[in-house]
């Protein structure tokens, strides 16, 4: 069975109005969630699946957000769309002003139905110029960025061995890959996970 | 081109919000998040000055300039995307020897980076680093 279509055409099916409970479609792992048909999109081309931008307005279930290139998208968060802030969350934890990237369905109305919502999500690239406590400096292509360690969910992943708690083995001068969330308009992110090379 | 084998993570360009505001249009001023692009380590000499993939000893990169095809395949899960070099990068030297592994699907050393459009269309974006495989056809 093509699990991700199927799902898509129930999300797709819950946003036209018969609602669909994610526990119906069973639990997928991430990279199985993502497998399945290839792309049909042209390479070089916009994909009218996938959306970004920051929210504007939220009513109901939908999520007015204004592209980065003023386009004005609609995204539909259905009971099956996974959202993401930081930690995997619920439609209560995203506000207006978040900034996103979603994945979906377009629907003939031009309303995207969201399969997943990845809120505030950066994924930055610094040196680490000062570490304090629970706290790292980056300077990414000559920005400043505080970026926060979060008990419990922030991690580490050192030359590709699995993640650890202990952020101890960061140090000065080393270049990190953080992927994180936003603080909106600031230069703040919470750390999710952070890549360090040996 | 032999299929290259390394990892794959993301990237953003283009107007942005958040710390990618000024990101812009990549080396080759048309790179955009939503678009299926990527970056490439060697589209120039002087991109290839700059993301020295050949100090991690990864050979069979070739030169290839804007707009040339890539398809990349995520070794997690067998989804693929194609895309076009939009940009300079990633730079492989930072993260020499690096792994990723999914089970015994392993890929070693960053080869390209792709648009947040490109990598959620194979990967979700909180993965932010998979073994890949990127051919040409």
């Amino acid at each position: 069975m093509n699990q991700t279509l199927d799902r898509r055409r129930l999300l797709a099916t819950a946003a036209l109005g018969g609602m669909v409970g994610a526990t119906g479609l069973g639990s997928l792992a991430p990279d199985a969630a993502f497998a399945a048909e290839a792309s049909a999109i042209e390479p070089g081309l916009p994909d009218p699946n996938f959306a970004e931008g920051r929210i504007s307005k939220i009513s109901g279930n939908m999520l007015l957000v204004t592209g980065s290139d003023t386009v004005l998208h609609s995204i539909r968060v259905t009971d099956g769309t996974s959202i993401w802030k930081l930690r995997p969350t619920t439609f209560d934890r995203v506000a207006t002003g978040d900034g996103l990237y979603a994945r979906g369905v377009r629907l003939p109305d031009g309303t995207l139905a969201a399969d997943s919502v990845w809120v505030n999500i950066v994924n930055v690239h610094g040196h680490i110029t000062s570490v304090g406590r629970n706290v790292l400096h980056l300077d990414h292509k000559g920005q400043r960025i505080v970026a926060h360690v979060v008990p419990q969910v922030s991690a580490a992943v050192y030359n590709g061995a699995p993640a650890v708690s202990d952020l101890s083995l960061l140090r000065v001068g080393r270049h990190v890959q953080v992927l994180g969330a936003w603080h909106p308009d600031t230069n703040e992110i919470d750390i999710a996970t952070v890549y360090a090379a040996a | 081109m032999v299929a290259l084998r390394g990892e794959v993570s993301w990237f953003c360009c283009g107007s942005a919000w958040g710390p990618c505001g000024t990101a812009g249009g990549g080396a080759c001023g048309t790179c955009r998040s939503a678009n299926y692009q990527h970056a490439w380590p060697n589209t120039s000499d002087a991109c290839l000055a700059i993301t020295r993939p050949d100090a991690c000893g990864v050979t069979g990169m070739s030169r290839r300039g804007c707009g040339f095809r890539h398809y990349t395949t995520n070794l997690c899960n067998g989804a693929r995307v194609g895309t076009t070099i939009a940009d300079c990068g990633p730079q492989t030297d930072l993260f020499c020897g690096e792994r990723t592994c999914c089970g015994s699907a392993c890929g070693s050393n960053r080869i390209i980076d792709l648009t947040p459009a490109a990598y959620s269309a194979i990967a979700s974006l909180t993965t932010g680093l998979r073994p890949c495989s990127v051919d040409t056809v």
